[in-house]
């Protein structure tokens, strides 16, 4: 049976990859379902309670430039808020909140049902339709079934799962869900490449079993830092302190005991696990010099009383995970809540898609979050943002976007995963990214925002408050451009402190902001050049800003001049027909790769691993020849 | 297609080998102004200027003919400049790095053709040899490089690489994990670490030379005995009556300097006087300067008196410096008969100064010592390559060390060391992000 409603985009899945999906083709004007299996856990943080972190923050802020709800939704559900990296530079600086499950979940249902042209249906997806290799609905589990112009899957929390613990080994998804087989089974009979990935979590604790008395505390930073741009402190709820314990040698040996009934190490688990968050069986092993390894103790919210104990992540059998629970300070009584799993699930090759996510196989299907190959809700939540946007363009026949590697950590994300694949879970860091001077937290809206205008993802509200800002800016810029100050103008002292010189000569007022000991702050506290006045929401974002650009300013010519260079061949595309056997002077390896391959551009054919400058020249020769 | 990849390639476009007259390519937007700053002028298109190409620090590099061709009425399309100058390797090689370093970059295989085709400058029955022209020329560049890149040379980069990979594993960790009790960056290590760095790329450069020695030529000290023929010698070797030469010991009281070139690249010539306890003044002087000149050589060629000693015993009293190479010239071989040349045990040169014998085989002898011999100019090129790649690393980590000295955050040195191994990376192949992952998460305990 057809459902009566026509849709002009279907998203399935309402994880974090889901709802920001939905909420970008609604803010789009087109009519937009967003399928879920259970309304009740849209926006449910299934792994550990945790917002942003190195890179990730970085994420979430092109996601909040964008339109999107993830930065607002940590902002009312932060229950810790850090500043990772802050005695670093701005470029690799990073929010991270630690969030109340309840309160975020809330913020995400709420923002959910507030949006127009946006219907929330609660039925598991069986099916997809496909006519003529074009996506065109899909159905439910009772028979239901749904039209649309596009569509979306974002179904990935652990297709066809299977949890580790132990010997013992079960079909599920996240703990706790159903895996989503039905769907799983009829993917695997698409042309798509399937492929299997590992991860872990540790067991949960009780929070009244504990002795936190003993253990190092680690509170939020103050003054908070806030996610999103258009949120301030008085959007965070009461403020809470992480705890830290540690394995120790007896923590160790309890482990080393217990290796004999480890699904890993006795070969019963295949997929692949990641390297950057092994299980803490895996550091003990590897690095069995080490003596000790750090745990951070995450509150999992203000009303619950579980604590995620980041580090322990494990598949060992029960009774052993209990033992190394209780060896370790603070958890000698401990009880634990829900025991640790390793999971295995699916997930396809994302090089089958395009820039865009939607795949090469099915025209009008677009995946994103962890079915791409990627691990954390704010890879999901970005990944989700472009295909919904994408989706929702499609259906109006418009040309898809993607922003490029220089652009942001989306357009990072996006073109590894479609050039080189993955291997492991695939997550941000920021060494990922060639341009990460150019992206940083701090500009994610100078990056995005006139973008996200442009498609329709951004409000009056959010662009209004953009326009100010940035012009303000350009203004406050201006005047320190405009402003000299004279040797004269400074005390020896003052002279010391900015330049740990004299000054030698009338200089700007932004060039003095650059000089390594000197700042914003010390700059405008000078009589001659004095403060900018503002009391506007944005304002400590534009001293920040103009800080910042000061002093990177050199290092940002160099990337922007970088940049220019790789433009011309980002902007040569390759059709899609195009016959890589015909390529002349191809080698037969680079051949069979390009053609399963098929990237969009020159650029990304030259961001796969093996393509050389020389395969790069020939294929160029072949595109001039074919418009001959 | 023509706005594409503006950016000035160069390339010697001769075939290798000792031709007499060698051809270096610009073609680019920034051909006519590199053409300006090396022949101080810019001809009217093709037409033939003959003059001089100078060094950036004003030394002649070669006389030579300069064409230019403007944009679109070239071989590629593009602006394009040709310097012909006399065919050996160094001098092509010093023109070569001449334009590099006035911002051109080293042309890949074929590139010249492809920019021609893409700029509609040939048909397609002629592009359909470029695909085969590529592949041959990439094939021949690979195989060269890695000739040049044989030995303890090879051994030296690969040192090199994993230094620069390792410096970047603790700067990037401490980076992006900051929770891991692993900030090198604030305790000193990365400091440490990337001075050491430095040295090894110093040393490495030192060592592959062809860059110093090029640039500023090498110095050779005539040094021996009163009266063993040593301005004899001098004059010889530069071809005309420099330096006194007369039957009585002692002749020569001050240094004389020379200048000759050895396949364009500069030789410093110094004679000086004869090595002996004197209570002459003037002359105690003059042995006090030779001493001086023999401490600065890149190589001493000890002159003895093949007859009067031929067992050159004069040379263990001498004490010269321990670590300066030498060459025993034996001279006055008309006189006992040696054979001219090197000797079998390859430690002896004869020759005799007097009759001009044996100067040319020393030539060719100095040439080889210098590395200069046994190298073709395609081989030349490929190691050039290398050692523009090495050299641009260098400048990054400096810069980096800078970046980190003033105070600023480790992301800036990240930046540099990053763009630091992307130019060693032209000589060892890609090198990856998620490769430098691999290398953090291989050397550290990472991840909650
Ligand atoms: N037969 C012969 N005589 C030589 C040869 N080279 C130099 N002589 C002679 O040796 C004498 C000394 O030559 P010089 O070149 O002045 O020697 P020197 O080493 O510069 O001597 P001082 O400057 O006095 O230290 C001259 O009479 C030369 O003609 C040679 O190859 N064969
Ligand atoms: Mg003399």
């Amino acid at each position: 049976m057809f459902h009566a409603d026509h849709y002009a985009v279907i998203v399935v899945g309402g994880g974090h990859a889901g709802t920001e999906a939905a909420l970008a083709s609604a803010r789009m004007g087109q009519k937009t379902l967003l399928l879920s299996h259970n309304i009740d856990t849209l926006g449910a943080m299934s792994c550990n309670p945790a917002i942003g972190g190195i890179g990730k923050g970085h994420l979430v802020r092109e996601v909040d430039a964008l339109g999107g709800l993830m930065a607002k939704a940590a902002d009312r559900g932060g229950i810790q808020f850090r500043t990772l990296n802050s005695r670093k530079g701005p470029a690799v600086r990073a929010t991270r909140a630690q969030a109340d499950r309840a309160l975020y979940k809330a913020a995400v249902r709420a923002a959910l049902e507030e949006q127009e042209n946006l219907d929330l249906f609660q039925q598991a997806v069986d099916d997809l339709i496909v006519e003529n290799g074009r996506a065109v609905g899909v159905t439910t589990q009772m028979g239901l079934k749904f039209r649309a112009d596009t569509v979306v899957l974002t179904v990935g929390t652990f297709l066809g799962g299977r949890i580790h613990i132990g010997l013992e080994n079960y079909q599920g998804g996240r703990a706790g869900d159903p895996p989503a087989n039905a769907l799983s089974l009829r993917l695997r009979e698409q042309p798509f490449t399937v492929e299997r990935l590992k991860t872990g979590t540790p067991p949960r604790i009780d929070k009244r079993s504990v002795n936190f008395s003993v253990l190092e505390e680690q509170p939020g930073d103050n003054p908070e830092p806030v996610f999103s741009f258009m949120a301030d402190r008085s959007w965070h709820p009461q403020q809470i302190p992480c705890h830290i314990t540690r394995t120790n040698q007896q923590t160790h040996d309890i482990i080393r005991g217990g290796m004999d009934r480890s699904p890993m190490y006795t070969g019963v688990i295949e997929g692949v696990g990641p390297r950057y968050c092994p299980s803490i069986e895996d550091k003990v092993v590897r690095f069995a010099d080490k003596d000790s390894h750090q745990i951070f103790i995450e509150p999992e919210g203000l009303t619950s009383n579980e604590l995620y104990p980041n580090g322990i992540s494990t598949s060992l059998p029960f009774d052993v995970q209990w033992e190394l629970v209780r060896s370790m300070k603070g958890f000698e009584q401990a009880r634990i809540t829900r025991p640790g799993y390793a999971i295995e699930y699916d997930f396809f090759d994302p090089r089958e898609l395009k820039s865009s996510l939607e795949t090469k196989h099915i025209e009008a299907l677009f995946f994103a979050g962890q079915i791409n190959g990627t691990t954390g809700y704010e890879e999901a939540a970005a990944q989700g943002l472009l295909a919904g946007t994408n989706a929702a363009l499609k259906a109006q026949n418009k040309e898809a976007w993607c922003p490029r590697r220089d652009e942001a950590y989306l357009g990072v994300l996006v073109d590894d995963l479609i050039t080189r694949g993955t291997q492991e879970p695939y997550r941000m860091f920021t060494s990922r990214a060639e341009y990460r001077l150019m992206l940083r937290e701090d500009n994610a809206d100078l990056r995005l925002t006139e973008k996200g205008r442009e498609l329709g993802l951004v409000d009056d509200k959010q662009w209004q408050f953009f326009e100010e800002k940035r012009e303000a800016i350009a203004k406050e810029q201006q005047r320190l451009k405009e402003t000299f100050v004279r040797p004269n103008d400074l005390s020896i002292e003052q002279a010391h402190e900015l330049l740990g010189d004299e000054l030698r000569k009338e200089t700007r007022a932004i060039e003095l902001i650059a000089r390594p000991k000197s700042d914003y702050a010390k700059v405008t506290s000078l009589a001659v050049v004095g403060p900018m006045h503002s009391d506007k929401p944005w304002a400590e974002q534009v001293r920040e800003q103009v800080e910042i650009q000061a002093k990177y300013s050199g290092y940002i010519n160099r990337q922007v001049a970088e940049v220019e260079k790789s433009k011309t061949a980002e902007a040569v595309s390759l059709p899609e027909d195009i016959d890589y056997a015909l390529v002349k002077g191809l080698s037969a390896e680079l051949t069979e790769k390009l053609a399963r391959l098929r990237p969009q551009t020159i650029g990304q054919a030259g961001r796969i691993p093996g393509i050389t400058p020389a395969a790069l020249s020939l294929l160029l020769i072949h595109l001039k020849k074919r418009s001959a | 297609m023509s706005e594409r990849d503006t950016d000035t390639i160069a390339a010697v476009i001769t075939p290798p080998g000792r031709g007499g007259v060698g051809i270096v390519r610009l073609s680019g937007s920034l051909a006519f102004s590199i053409a300006q700053q090396v022949a101080s002028k810019v001809p009217e298109p093709r037409m033939a200027h003959y003059g001089p190409f100078i060094d950036h620090d004003e030394s002649l590099i070669d006389n030579g003919i300069l064409l230019c061709f403007k944009a679109p009425h070239s071989y590629t399309g593009e602006d394009v400049v040709e310097f012909q100058a006399h065919g050996g390797p160094v001098v092509l090689d010093r023109l070569l790095q001449r334009c590099v370093a006035s911002g051109a970059r080293l042309a890949n295989a074929g590139e010249y053709t492809e920019r021609a085709f893409l700029n509609d400058k040939i048909d397609l029955a002629q592009a359909e040899a470029i695909a085969d022209l590529i592949d041959a020329e990439t094939t021949a560049a690979a195989k060269l490089a890695a000739r040049s890149l044989q030995g303890e040379f090879s051994e030296r980069i690969h040192n090199l690489v994993s230094a620069l990979t390792h410096l970047r594993m603790y700067v990037e960790a401490a980076i992006d994990f900051p929770e891991e009790e692993i900030d090198f960056l604030s305790d000193g290590k990365v400091a440490g670490d990337v001075e050491l760095l430095i040295e090894q790329v110093e040393t490495l450069l030192a060592a592959a030379n062809v860059g110093r020695v090029m640039r500023d030529g090498m110095t050779l000290v005539i040094a021996g005995r009163p009266n063993a023929g040593k301005s004899s010698l001098l004059n010889a070797l530069v071809g005309n009556e420099s330096a006194i030469v007369t039957d009585i010991p002692g002749t020569t009281r001050d240094v004389v300097k020379e200048q000759i070139q050895l396949d364009g690249m500069p030789l410093h010539l110094i004679d000086t006087a004869g090595l002996r306890d004197s209570s002459d003044v003037v002359e105690q002087i003059g042995i006090q300067r030779a001493h001086d000149a023999i401490a600065q050589a890149d190589r001493i060629l000890w002159v003895y008196d093949g007859d009067a000693d031929p067992e050159h015993r004069s040379f263990e009293e001498s004490n010269l410096p321990p670590h300066v190479p030498v060459t025993f010239l034996h001279n006055k071989a008309d006189k006992t008969g040696r054979k001219i040349g090197l000797d079998a045990n390859k430690k002896v040169f004869a020759v005799s100064a007097k009759q001009g014998e044996g100067i040319v085989e020393l030539k060719a002898y100095l040439r080889q010592t210098m590395g200069l011999e046994q190298t073709t100019q395609g081989e030349f090129l490929a190691r050039r390559r290398h050692i523009d790649a090495i050299e641009r690393a260098l400048e990054h980590i400096r810069t980096g060390k800078a970046a980190l000295h003033e105070g600023l955050a480790g992301e800036l040195m990240a930046e540099d060391l990053r763009h630091a191994q992307l130019a060693l990376s032209e000589i060892t192949g890609e090198f990856s992000a998620d490769d430098l992952l691999g290398e953090i998460f291989a050397g550290f305990c990472i991840g909650k």
